[in-house]
Protein backbone atom coordinates (compact mmCIF):
# COMPACT_ATOMS: atom_id res chain seq x y z
CA UNK A 1 0.00 0.00 0.00
CA UNK A 2 2.40 2.61 0.77
CA UNK A 3 4.79 1.76 -2.58
CA UNK A 4 1.43 2.23 -4.32
CA UNK A 5 0.98 5.62 -2.71
CA UNK A 6 4.01 6.85 -3.43
CA UNK A 7 3.87 6.15 -7.02
CA UNK A 8 2.57 9.06 -8.39
CA UNK A 9 5.06 11.98 -5.89
CA UNK A 10 7.87 9.64 -7.49
CA UNK A 11 6.66 10.74 -10.84
CA UNK A 12 5.99 14.66 -10.35
CA UNK A 13 9.27 14.53 -8.71
CA UNK A 14 11.05 13.18 -11.60
CA UNK A 15 9.22 15.89 -14.24
CA UNK A 16 10.00 18.70 -11.54
CA UNK A 17 13.75 17.39 -12.09
CA UNK A 18 13.45 16.95 -15.78
CA UNK A 19 12.14 20.98 -16.39
CA UNK A 20 14.03 22.43 -13.95
CA UNK A 21 17.47 20.55 -15.52
CA UNK A 22 16.22 21.95 -18.77
CA UNK A 23 15.54 25.49 -17.23
CA UNK A 24 19.00 25.35 -15.73
CA UNK A 25 20.31 25.02 -18.89
CA UNK A 26 18.52 27.73 -20.49
CA UNK A 27 20.32 29.49 -18.24
CA UNK A 28 23.22 28.86 -19.02
CA UNK A 29 23.05 28.64 -22.93
CA UNK A 30 21.65 32.64 -21.81
CA UNK A 31 24.65 33.00 -19.77
CA UNK A 32 27.45 31.79 -22.48
CA UNK A 33 25.36 33.92 -25.54
CA UNK A 34 23.77 37.44 -23.68
CA UNK A 35 27.04 39.38 -24.02
CA UNK A 36 27.33 38.10 -27.29
CA UNK A 37 23.83 38.64 -28.27
CA UNK A 38 24.17 42.11 -26.62
CA UNK A 39 27.17 43.32 -29.25
CA UNK A 40 25.55 41.87 -31.94
CA UNK A 41 22.23 43.74 -31.63
CA UNK A 42 23.93 47.08 -30.48
CA UNK A 43 26.04 46.80 -33.57
CA UNK A 44 22.74 46.65 -35.67
CA UNK A 45 21.58 49.99 -34.72
CA UNK A 46 22.49 53.54 -35.58
CA UNK A 47 24.26 55.23 -32.86
CA UNK A 48 21.02 57.60 -32.22
CA UNK A 49 19.15 54.11 -31.71
CA UNK A 50 21.78 52.30 -29.50
CA UNK A 51 22.45 55.57 -27.46
CA UNK A 52 18.70 56.22 -26.98
CA UNK A 53 16.33 55.21 -23.77
CA UNK A 54 14.81 53.79 -23.25
CA UNK A 55 16.91 51.06 -23.75
CA UNK A 56 16.42 48.84 -26.59
CA UNK A 57 16.72 44.92 -26.24
CA UNK A 58 16.67 44.16 -30.08
CA UNK A 59 17.22 45.89 -33.32
CA UNK A 60 14.66 47.65 -34.95
CA UNK A 61 14.72 48.52 -37.83
CA UNK A 62 17.84 46.57 -38.66
CA UNK A 63 21.19 48.85 -39.24
CA UNK A 64 23.83 47.44 -41.48
CA UNK A 65 25.92 50.66 -42.41
CA UNK A 66 28.28 50.27 -39.19
CA UNK A 67 29.32 46.97 -41.53
CA UNK A 68 29.13 48.78 -44.71
CA UNK A 69 31.23 51.74 -43.10
CA UNK A 70 33.65 49.57 -41.77
CA UNK A 71 33.74 47.31 -44.83
CA UNK A 72 34.19 50.06 -46.87
CA UNK A 73 30.96 49.16 -48.79
CA UNK A 74 29.57 52.95 -48.66
CA UNK A 75 31.30 56.03 -48.03
CA UNK A 76 32.01 57.04 -44.29
CA UNK A 77 33.16 59.86 -42.56
CA UNK A 78 35.02 57.77 -40.41
CA UNK A 79 39.01 58.52 -41.53
CA UNK A 80 41.55 55.86 -41.52
CA UNK A 81 39.37 53.52 -39.16
CA UNK A 82 38.33 51.08 -41.82
CA UNK A 83 41.62 51.08 -43.23
CA UNK A 84 43.12 50.21 -39.74
CA UNK A 85 40.38 47.60 -38.94
CA UNK A 86 40.56 45.78 -42.11
CA UNK A 87 44.80 45.73 -42.10
CA UNK A 88 44.82 44.71 -38.57
CA UNK A 89 42.67 41.79 -39.51
CA UNK A 90 44.59 41.12 -42.12
CA UNK A 91 47.42 40.84 -40.13
CA UNK A 92 45.67 38.98 -37.34
CA UNK A 93 45.03 36.22 -39.95
CA UNK A 94 48.98 36.05 -41.11
CA UNK A 95 49.61 35.93 -37.29
CA UNK A 96 47.58 33.20 -36.43
CA UNK A 97 47.88 30.60 -39.48
CA UNK A 98 51.93 31.28 -38.98
CA UNK A 99 51.63 31.02 -35.98
CA UNK A 100 49.52 27.85 -36.19
CA UNK A 101 51.36 26.30 -39.32
CA UNK A 102 54.78 26.72 -37.57
CA UNK A 103 53.68 25.42 -34.26
CA UNK A 104 51.96 22.31 -35.46
CA UNK A 105 54.99 21.50 -38.02
CA UNK A 106 57.24 21.57 -34.68
CA UNK A 107 54.95 19.99 -32.50
CA UNK A 108 54.56 16.44 -34.96
CA UNK A 109 58.31 16.12 -34.85
CA UNK A 110 58.60 16.81 -31.43
CA UNK A 111 55.91 14.16 -29.94
CA UNK A 112 56.61 11.42 -32.18
CA UNK A 113 60.08 11.69 -30.49
CA UNK A 114 58.41 11.53 -27.20
CA UNK A 115 55.79 8.64 -28.15
CA UNK A 116 58.14 6.58 -30.02
CA UNK A 117 61.66 6.75 -29.77
CA UNK A 118 63.78 6.04 -26.46
CA UNK A 119 66.49 8.66 -26.17
CA UNK A 120 68.58 9.91 -22.92
CA UNK A 121 67.37 12.73 -21.08
CA UNK A 122 63.66 12.20 -22.64
CA UNK A 123 61.45 11.99 -19.55
CA UNK A 124 63.60 15.60 -18.42
CA UNK A 125 63.24 17.37 -21.86
CA UNK A 126 59.26 16.34 -21.64
CA UNK A 127 58.86 17.19 -18.20
CA UNK A 128 60.66 21.01 -18.59
CA UNK A 129 58.53 21.42 -21.87
CA UNK A 130 55.42 20.56 -20.22
CA UNK A 131 56.52 22.55 -16.88
CA UNK A 132 56.88 25.44 -19.15
CA UNK A 133 53.07 25.82 -19.04
CA UNK A 134 52.87 27.21 -16.00
CA UNK A 135 55.03 30.28 -17.18
CA UNK A 136 53.24 33.31 -17.23
CA UNK A 137 53.44 35.73 -19.91
CA UNK A 138 55.55 37.79 -17.69
CA UNK A 139 58.55 35.80 -17.03
CA UNK A 140 59.36 36.07 -20.97
CA UNK A 141 57.86 39.99 -21.21
CA UNK A 142 60.49 42.09 -20.86
CA UNK A 143 63.35 39.89 -22.16
CA UNK A 144 61.56 38.90 -25.39
CA UNK A 145 60.77 42.86 -25.36
CA UNK A 146 64.61 43.50 -25.83
CA UNK A 147 65.85 40.15 -27.94
CA UNK A 148 62.66 41.10 -30.42
CA UNK A 149 64.23 44.65 -30.28
CA UNK A 150 67.64 44.02 -30.45
CA UNK A 151 67.32 41.43 -33.85
CA UNK A 152 64.83 44.21 -35.43
CA UNK A 153 61.92 41.89 -35.28
CA UNK A 154 59.17 44.67 -33.52
CA UNK A 155 56.51 45.55 -35.86
CA UNK A 156 57.30 42.15 -38.33
CA UNK A 157 54.73 39.03 -38.73
CA UNK A 158 57.87 37.34 -37.93
CA UNK A 159 58.39 39.04 -34.56
CA UNK A 160 54.79 37.89 -33.49
CA UNK A 161 54.90 34.64 -35.07
CA UNK A 162 58.23 33.55 -33.10
CA UNK A 163 56.82 34.71 -29.83
CA UNK A 164 53.50 33.09 -30.56
CA UNK A 165 55.18 29.62 -31.28
CA UNK A 166 58.04 29.32 -28.12
CA UNK A 167 54.20 29.87 -25.64
CA UNK A 168 51.79 27.65 -27.46
CA UNK A 169 54.15 24.76 -28.77
CA UNK A 170 53.78 22.97 -25.10
CA UNK A 171 50.42 22.55 -25.11
CA UNK A 172 50.19 21.75 -28.67
CA UNK A 173 53.02 18.64 -28.10
CA UNK A 174 51.23 17.53 -25.64
CA UNK A 175 48.12 17.42 -27.06
CA UNK A 176 49.44 15.37 -29.94
CA UNK A 177 51.52 13.69 -27.67
CA UNK A 178 48.71 11.89 -25.96
CA UNK A 179 47.26 11.36 -29.48
CA UNK A 180 50.22 9.19 -30.76
CA UNK A 181 50.15 7.54 -27.47
CA UNK A 182 46.69 6.29 -28.23
CA UNK A 183 47.62 4.44 -31.25
CA UNK A 184 48.70 1.00 -31.68
CA UNK A 185 52.20 0.35 -31.92
CA UNK A 186 51.83 -2.70 -33.90
CA UNK A 187 50.75 -0.32 -37.30
CA UNK A 188 54.25 1.09 -37.34
CA UNK A 189 55.58 -2.31 -36.89
CA UNK A 190 54.45 -3.54 -39.92
CA UNK A 191 55.63 -0.68 -41.68
CA UNK A 192 59.52 -1.35 -40.35
CA UNK A 193 59.24 -4.99 -41.68
CA UNK A 194 58.29 -3.27 -44.80
CA UNK A 195 61.82 -1.53 -44.26
CA UNK A 196 60.27 1.51 -43.63
CA UNK A 197 62.71 4.17 -41.77
CA UNK A 198 60.81 6.06 -38.54
CA UNK A 199 60.12 8.98 -40.29
CA UNK A 200 58.93 7.03 -42.99
CA UNK A 201 56.68 5.53 -40.43
CA UNK A 202 55.48 9.01 -39.65
CA UNK A 203 54.41 10.00 -42.56
CA UNK A 204 52.86 7.35 -43.92
CA UNK A 205 51.04 5.59 -40.72
CA UNK A 206 51.04 8.06 -38.15
CA UNK A 207 50.46 11.17 -39.80
CA UNK A 208 46.81 10.22 -41.78
CA UNK A 209 45.75 8.69 -38.82
CA UNK A 210 46.43 11.57 -36.52
CA UNK A 211 43.76 13.93 -38.48
CA UNK A 212 42.05 14.98 -35.20
CA UNK A 213 44.72 15.48 -33.13
CA UNK A 214 46.49 17.43 -35.26
CA UNK A 215 43.23 19.49 -35.94
CA UNK A 216 42.63 19.72 -32.08
CA UNK A 217 46.41 20.92 -31.92
CA UNK A 218 46.02 23.03 -34.89
CA UNK A 219 42.52 24.78 -33.80
CA UNK A 220 43.69 25.60 -30.06
CA UNK A 221 47.11 26.87 -31.64
CA UNK A 222 45.05 29.36 -33.57
CA UNK A 223 42.12 30.71 -31.32
CA UNK A 224 45.36 31.26 -28.81
CA UNK A 225 46.96 33.60 -31.82
CA UNK A 226 44.05 34.90 -32.58
CA UNK A 227 43.32 36.27 -28.83
CA UNK A 228 46.93 37.49 -27.88
CA UNK A 229 47.12 40.77 -26.82
CA UNK A 230 49.47 41.63 -24.18
CA UNK A 231 52.39 40.36 -27.14
CA UNK A 232 51.47 42.39 -30.02
CA UNK A 233 51.06 45.40 -27.44
CA UNK A 234 54.63 45.57 -26.79
CA UNK A 235 55.76 43.91 -30.31
CA UNK A 236 53.56 46.46 -32.24
CA UNK A 237 53.36 50.11 -32.71
CA UNK A 238 51.96 50.23 -36.47
CA UNK A 239 49.87 48.80 -38.70
CA UNK A 240 52.57 46.60 -40.67
CA UNK A 241 51.71 44.12 -37.69
CA UNK A 242 49.45 45.11 -34.90
CA UNK A 243 46.87 42.38 -34.83
CA UNK A 244 43.01 43.51 -34.53
CA UNK A 245 42.97 43.14 -30.50
CA UNK A 246 45.29 45.81 -30.29
CA UNK A 247 43.81 47.96 -32.61
CA UNK A 248 40.46 47.38 -31.08
CA UNK A 249 41.51 48.44 -27.72
CA UNK A 250 43.58 51.54 -29.11
CA UNK A 251 39.85 53.08 -30.64
CA UNK A 252 38.15 51.93 -27.65
CA UNK A 253 40.58 53.44 -25.28
CA UNK A 254 39.64 57.22 -25.21
CA UNK A 255 36.21 56.62 -25.73
CA UNK A 256 35.68 58.91 -29.05
CA UNK A 257 34.15 56.49 -31.14
CA UNK A 258 30.14 55.57 -31.20
CA UNK A 259 29.94 52.11 -28.89
CA UNK A 260 27.71 50.39 -32.02
CA UNK A 261 30.29 51.37 -34.46
CA UNK A 262 32.59 50.16 -31.80
CA UNK A 263 30.11 47.07 -31.23
CA UNK A 264 30.18 46.10 -35.49
CA UNK A 265 34.29 46.11 -35.24
CA UNK A 266 34.49 43.81 -32.63
CA UNK A 267 32.22 41.02 -33.86
CA UNK A 268 34.32 41.42 -37.36
CA UNK A 269 37.19 40.27 -35.03
CA UNK A 270 35.57 37.43 -33.34
CA UNK A 271 33.65 36.15 -36.48
CA UNK A 272 36.72 34.07 -37.51
CA UNK A 273 37.52 32.92 -33.89
CA UNK A 274 33.65 31.95 -33.40
CA UNK A 275 33.04 30.48 -36.34
CA UNK A 276 36.14 27.98 -36.00
CA UNK A 277 34.89 27.70 -32.76
CA UNK A 278 31.60 26.45 -33.78
CA UNK A 279 32.99 24.05 -36.84
CA UNK A 280 35.23 22.65 -35.13
CA UNK A 281 34.48 22.29 -31.69
CA UNK A 282 34.88 18.35 -31.08
CA UNK A 283 38.41 18.92 -31.83
CA UNK A 284 38.80 21.95 -29.40
CA UNK A 285 37.24 19.36 -26.30
CA UNK A 286 39.54 17.30 -27.40
CA UNK A 287 42.85 19.19 -27.68
CA UNK A 288 41.68 21.09 -24.05
CA UNK A 289 41.26 17.77 -22.17
CA UNK A 290 44.05 16.05 -23.98
CA UNK A 291 45.63 13.91 -20.84
CA UNK A 292 43.31 15.71 -18.64
CA UNK A 293 41.88 12.50 -17.03
CA UNK A 294 44.95 11.17 -15.76
CA UNK B 1 70.30 1.15 -34.62
CA UNK B 2 69.87 2.28 -31.55
CA UNK B 3 71.98 5.15 -31.56
CA UNK B 4 70.91 5.92 -34.75
CA UNK B 5 67.48 6.18 -33.52
CA UNK B 6 68.89 8.30 -30.70
CA UNK B 7 70.46 10.73 -33.29
CA UNK B 8 66.93 10.94 -35.09
CA UNK B 9 65.24 11.89 -31.57
CA UNK B 10 67.51 14.39 -31.24
CA UNK B 11 67.43 15.93 -34.71
CA UNK B 12 63.46 16.00 -34.70
CA UNK B 13 63.79 17.65 -30.85
CA UNK B 14 66.07 20.44 -31.99
CA UNK B 15 63.64 22.78 -33.42
CA UNK B 16 61.76 22.79 -30.06
CA UNK B 17 64.17 23.15 -28.33
CA UNK B 18 65.69 26.07 -29.98
CA UNK B 19 62.16 27.69 -29.47
CA UNK B 20 62.00 26.47 -25.72
CA UNK B 21 65.36 27.19 -24.84
CA UNK B 22 65.93 30.96 -26.88
CA UNK B 23 62.46 31.80 -26.22
CA UNK B 24 61.15 30.93 -22.88
CA UNK B 25 64.00 29.46 -20.88
CA UNK B 26 66.29 32.46 -21.61
CA UNK B 27 64.10 34.73 -21.00
CA UNK B 28 62.75 34.04 -17.86
CA UNK B 29 66.40 33.67 -16.63
CA UNK B 30 66.98 36.73 -17.51
CA UNK B 31 64.04 37.96 -15.71
CA UNK B 32 65.06 36.17 -12.54
CA UNK B 33 68.91 38.04 -12.68
CA UNK B 34 68.07 41.23 -13.93
CA UNK B 35 64.82 41.68 -11.13
CA UNK B 36 68.20 42.59 -9.09
CA UNK B 37 70.11 44.69 -11.02
CA UNK B 38 69.36 48.74 -12.01
CA UNK B 39 68.24 48.89 -15.63
CA UNK B 40 66.32 51.85 -17.47
CA UNK B 41 65.88 51.49 -21.00
CA UNK B 42 67.11 54.69 -21.46
CA UNK B 43 69.52 55.14 -19.32
CA UNK B 44 72.61 52.12 -19.98
CA UNK B 45 73.54 51.85 -16.36
CA UNK B 46 73.81 48.32 -15.15
CA UNK B 47 74.84 47.29 -11.62
CA UNK B 48 73.63 45.10 -8.96
CA UNK B 49 71.29 46.40 -6.77
CA UNK B 50 70.23 43.50 -4.33
CA UNK B 51 66.00 43.95 -3.43
CA UNK B 52 66.18 47.45 -4.45
CA UNK B 53 64.04 47.20 -7.51
CA UNK B 54 61.88 44.87 -4.78
CA UNK B 55 61.57 47.81 -2.44
CA UNK B 56 60.97 50.52 -4.80
CA UNK B 57 58.01 49.11 -6.41
CA UNK B 58 56.44 48.11 -3.16
CA UNK B 59 57.13 51.82 -1.66
CA UNK B 60 54.59 53.40 -4.98
CA UNK B 61 50.96 52.83 -3.20
CA UNK B 62 49.29 51.68 -6.40
CA UNK B 63 51.96 48.90 -7.05
CA UNK B 64 50.78 47.43 -3.22
CA UNK B 65 47.20 48.28 -4.40
CA UNK B 66 47.73 46.22 -7.40
CA UNK B 67 48.33 43.08 -5.81
CA UNK B 68 45.28 43.69 -3.46
CA UNK B 69 43.67 43.90 -6.39
CA UNK B 70 44.95 40.42 -7.66
CA UNK B 71 44.36 38.78 -4.67
CA UNK B 72 40.64 39.90 -4.99
CA UNK B 73 40.62 38.99 -8.87
CA UNK B 74 42.26 35.45 -8.33
CA UNK B 75 39.61 34.85 -5.18
CA UNK B 76 36.61 35.56 -6.83
CA UNK B 77 37.51 34.28 -10.30
CA UNK B 78 39.09 31.09 -8.82
CA UNK B 79 35.77 30.46 -7.12
CA UNK B 80 33.28 31.07 -9.19
CA UNK B 81 34.91 29.76 -12.23
CA UNK B 82 35.40 26.54 -10.61
CA UNK B 83 31.94 26.32 -8.75
CA UNK B 84 30.14 27.40 -12.24
CA UNK B 85 32.01 24.82 -14.12
CA UNK B 86 31.27 22.01 -11.56
CA UNK B 87 27.43 22.86 -12.07
CA UNK B 88 27.44 23.52 -15.74
CA UNK B 89 29.18 19.76 -15.63
CA UNK B 90 26.47 18.17 -13.97
CA UNK B 91 24.12 19.54 -16.41
CA UNK B 92 25.85 18.70 -19.14
CA UNK B 93 26.97 15.13 -18.04
CA UNK B 94 23.96 13.37 -19.28
CA UNK B 95 23.93 12.20 -22.96
CA UNK B 96 22.12 13.34 -25.27
CA UNK B 97 21.94 14.68 -28.57
CA UNK B 98 21.22 18.26 -27.25
CA UNK B 99 24.78 17.53 -25.58
CA UNK B 100 27.35 17.98 -28.77
CA UNK B 101 25.54 21.54 -29.74
CA UNK B 102 25.30 23.13 -26.14
CA UNK B 103 28.78 22.45 -25.70
CA UNK B 104 29.60 24.30 -28.25
CA UNK B 105 27.83 27.34 -27.17
CA UNK B 106 29.24 26.89 -23.66
CA UNK B 107 32.78 26.48 -25.25
CA UNK B 108 32.69 29.61 -27.29
CA UNK B 109 33.35 32.66 -24.77
CA UNK B 110 36.84 30.72 -24.20
CA UNK B 111 37.54 30.99 -27.93
CA UNK B 112 37.27 34.89 -28.42
CA UNK B 113 39.54 36.99 -28.03
CA UNK B 114 39.56 39.36 -24.01
CA UNK B 115 39.80 42.29 -25.62
CA UNK B 116 36.96 42.03 -27.65
CA UNK B 117 34.57 40.28 -24.48
CA UNK B 118 35.68 43.26 -22.31
CA UNK B 119 34.30 45.34 -25.00
CA UNK B 120 31.44 43.22 -25.08
CA UNK B 121 30.60 43.67 -21.18
CA UNK B 122 31.80 47.12 -20.57
CA UNK B 123 28.00 48.42 -22.55
CA UNK B 124 26.55 45.55 -20.18
CA UNK B 125 28.14 47.78 -17.30
CA UNK B 126 27.03 51.07 -18.74
CA UNK B 127 25.50 53.17 -16.16
CA UNK B 128 23.01 54.61 -18.93
CA UNK B 129 22.22 52.25 -21.21
CA UNK B 130 23.42 48.51 -20.00
CA UNK B 131 21.09 45.65 -19.78
CA UNK B 132 22.72 45.18 -16.29
CA UNK B 133 21.08 48.32 -14.45
CA UNK B 134 17.75 47.81 -16.66
CA UNK B 135 17.67 44.19 -16.02
CA UNK B 136 18.06 45.36 -12.04
CA UNK B 137 15.42 47.86 -12.33
CA UNK B 138 12.86 45.84 -14.23
CA UNK B 139 12.71 43.14 -11.17
CA UNK B 140 13.04 45.62 -8.13
CA UNK B 141 16.47 45.02 -6.90
CA UNK B 142 17.49 48.80 -7.34
CA UNK B 143 15.66 51.63 -8.10
CA UNK B 144 18.23 53.71 -10.03
CA UNK B 145 20.36 53.52 -12.30
CA UNK B 146 24.13 52.15 -10.72
CA UNK B 147 27.73 53.24 -11.53
CA UNK B 148 29.01 49.76 -12.12
CA UNK B 149 32.65 50.27 -12.51
CA UNK B 150 33.10 53.29 -10.71
CA UNK B 151 31.72 53.71 -7.62
CA UNK B 152 32.66 50.72 -5.64
CA UNK B 153 35.89 49.30 -5.50
CA UNK B 154 35.18 45.75 -4.48
CA UNK B 155 32.31 45.53 -6.75
CA UNK B 156 34.02 46.69 -9.77
CA UNK B 157 37.19 44.18 -8.92
CA UNK B 158 34.36 41.16 -8.93
CA UNK B 159 32.45 42.48 -12.02
CA UNK B 160 35.94 42.96 -14.18
CA UNK B 161 36.82 39.50 -12.99
CA UNK B 162 33.65 38.09 -14.17
CA UNK B 163 34.53 38.59 -17.50
CA UNK B 164 37.46 36.97 -17.45
CA UNK B 165 35.11 34.28 -15.52
CA UNK B 166 32.30 33.96 -18.62
CA UNK B 167 35.57 33.24 -20.54
CA UNK B 168 37.30 30.87 -18.37
CA UNK B 169 34.18 28.97 -17.09
CA UNK B 170 34.16 26.82 -20.55
CA UNK B 171 37.62 25.73 -19.68
CA UNK B 172 36.63 24.42 -16.15
CA UNK B 173 33.26 22.85 -17.61
CA UNK B 174 35.63 20.59 -20.21
CA UNK B 175 38.10 19.67 -17.76
CA UNK B 176 35.42 18.78 -15.11
CA UNK B 177 33.30 17.22 -17.53
CA UNK B 178 36.12 14.82 -18.48
CA UNK B 179 36.32 13.09 -14.90
CA UNK B 180 32.90 13.78 -14.59
CA UNK B 181 32.48 11.01 -17.52
CA UNK B 182 35.20 8.52 -16.03
CA UNK B 183 32.84 7.59 -13.28
CA UNK B 184 31.35 4.58 -13.52
CA UNK B 185 27.61 4.53 -13.48
CA UNK B 186 27.52 1.39 -10.81
CA UNK B 187 28.76 3.09 -8.21
CA UNK B 188 25.68 5.55 -8.16
CA UNK B 189 23.52 2.64 -8.44
CA UNK B 190 25.32 0.76 -5.20
CA UNK B 191 24.82 3.66 -3.60
CA UNK B 192 20.93 4.09 -4.20
CA UNK B 193 20.76 0.36 -3.13
CA UNK B 194 22.54 1.64 0.12
CA UNK B 195 19.62 4.46 0.22
CA UNK B 196 21.80 7.57 -1.03
CA UNK B 197 19.89 10.28 -1.72
CA UNK B 198 21.11 12.27 -4.88
CA UNK B 199 22.88 14.84 -2.62
CA UNK B 200 24.36 12.13 -1.00
CA UNK B 201 25.61 10.93 -4.09
CA UNK B 202 27.07 14.17 -5.17
CA UNK B 203 29.29 14.49 -1.83
CA UNK B 204 30.06 10.99 -1.56
CA UNK B 205 30.76 9.65 -4.96
CA UNK B 206 31.19 12.87 -7.29
CA UNK B 207 33.01 15.18 -5.41
CA UNK B 208 36.20 13.11 -4.36
CA UNK B 209 36.02 11.32 -7.73
CA UNK B 210 35.97 14.73 -9.28
CA UNK B 211 39.39 15.56 -7.34
CA UNK B 212 41.91 15.29 -10.52
CA UNK B 213 39.47 17.76 -12.89
CA UNK B 214 38.40 19.97 -10.06
CA UNK B 215 42.71 20.18 -9.34
CA UNK B 216 43.53 21.10 -13.12
CA UNK B 217 40.07 23.48 -13.07
CA UNK B 218 40.93 25.49 -10.61
CA UNK B 219 45.16 25.87 -11.61
CA UNK B 220 43.89 27.15 -15.04
CA UNK B 221 41.47 29.49 -13.05
CA UNK B 222 44.24 30.68 -10.78
CA UNK B 223 47.13 30.96 -13.61
CA UNK B 224 44.47 32.78 -15.82
CA UNK B 225 43.35 35.33 -13.01
CA UNK B 226 46.44 36.00 -11.20
CA UNK B 227 47.78 36.70 -14.63
CA UNK B 228 44.56 38.99 -15.51
CA UNK B 229 45.67 41.92 -17.77
CA UNK B 230 43.03 42.56 -21.00
CA UNK B 231 40.26 42.73 -18.63
CA UNK B 232 40.89 45.88 -16.39
CA UNK B 233 43.09 47.02 -19.32
CA UNK B 234 39.95 47.40 -21.32
CA UNK B 235 37.44 48.40 -18.75
CA UNK B 236 39.39 50.70 -16.80
CA UNK B 237 42.98 51.33 -18.40
CA UNK B 238 45.84 52.89 -16.06
CA UNK B 239 43.13 53.41 -13.28
CA UNK B 240 44.62 52.11 -10.46
CA UNK B 241 41.66 51.30 -8.53
CA UNK B 242 41.60 48.08 -10.65
CA UNK B 243 44.58 47.78 -12.00
CA UNK B 244 46.19 44.08 -11.28
CA UNK B 245 49.91 43.52 -10.89
CA UNK B 246 49.92 42.44 -14.58
CA UNK B 247 48.61 45.80 -15.51
CA UNK B 248 50.89 47.61 -13.47
CA UNK B 249 54.18 45.55 -14.77
CA UNK B 250 53.06 47.04 -17.92
CA UNK B 251 52.93 50.52 -16.88
CA UNK B 252 55.77 50.38 -14.77
CA UNK B 253 57.73 49.22 -17.99
CA UNK B 254 56.20 50.62 -21.04
CA UNK B 255 55.40 54.47 -19.50
CA UNK B 256 57.71 54.50 -17.01
CA UNK B 257 60.24 52.92 -18.50
CA UNK B 258 61.11 51.76 -15.36
CA UNK B 259 62.72 48.27 -16.64
CA UNK B 260 64.10 47.03 -13.29
CA UNK B 261 60.66 46.94 -11.28
CA UNK B 262 59.34 46.05 -14.31
CA UNK B 263 61.88 43.08 -13.87
CA UNK B 264 60.74 42.69 -9.90
CA UNK B 265 57.12 42.08 -10.42
CA UNK B 266 57.53 39.85 -13.41
CA UNK B 267 59.81 38.03 -11.38
CA UNK B 268 56.83 38.17 -8.47
CA UNK B 269 54.46 37.10 -11.06
CA UNK B 270 56.20 34.44 -12.00
CA UNK B 271 57.13 32.62 -8.65
CA UNK B 272 54.01 33.08 -7.37
CA UNK B 273 51.75 31.58 -10.69
CA UNK B 274 54.33 28.64 -10.20
CA UNK B 275 53.92 28.53 -6.47
CA UNK B 276 50.25 28.65 -6.08
CA UNK B 277 49.98 26.14 -8.61
CA UNK B 278 52.42 23.54 -7.68
CA UNK B 279 50.66 24.01 -3.81
CA UNK B 280 47.01 23.36 -5.40
CA UNK B 281 48.55 20.39 -7.30
CA UNK B 282 50.17 19.08 -3.95
CA UNK B 283 46.75 20.04 -1.54
CA UNK B 284 44.14 19.28 -3.73
CA UNK B 285 45.16 16.51 -6.00
CA UNK B 286 44.37 13.07 -5.16
CA UNK B 287 44.58 9.75 -7.48
CA UNK B 288 41.70 8.04 -8.25
CA UNK B 289 41.29 4.62 -9.29
CA UNK B 290 38.48 2.71 -10.62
Amino acid sequence: MPLVSRRPSGRTRRVARRWGRWIALVLVVIWSLFPLYWGLSTSLMSSGAADSLPVHYYPHPLYLSNYGQLLNLQHANLGTLPYQLRQSLLNSTIESVGTTVLTVFVAIFAAYAFARLEFRFKRIILVTTIATLLLPAYATLLPLYKLMTSWNLVNTYLGIILTNTSGFLPLAIWILYNYFQGLPKELEEAAFIDGARPLEALARVILPLSLPGIAAAAAVTFLFSWSQFLFPLILTTDLRSEPATVVIAALYGPRLVAFSLMAAAGMLAIAVPAALALLLNRYIVSGLTAGATK
Amino acid sequence: MRSQRQRLAYILLAPLALFIGALTLYPTAVTTVEAFFREYSLVNNHNFVGLKNFHDAFSTPAIRQSFVNTGIYVLSGTVLSVVLGIAFALLLRQRSRWRAPLLALVVLPWALPPVVEALLWSRIYDPTFGPLNGVLKSIGLISHNQVWLGSNRWEALVLIELVQVWQTTPLCVLLILAALQLIPSELYEAGAVDGASAWHGFRYITLPLLRPGITIAMVAAITASLNIFDQPYILTGDASASASVGVQTYLVSFQNLNFGEGYALSLIMTLATAAISLLVLRLVYRRVEF
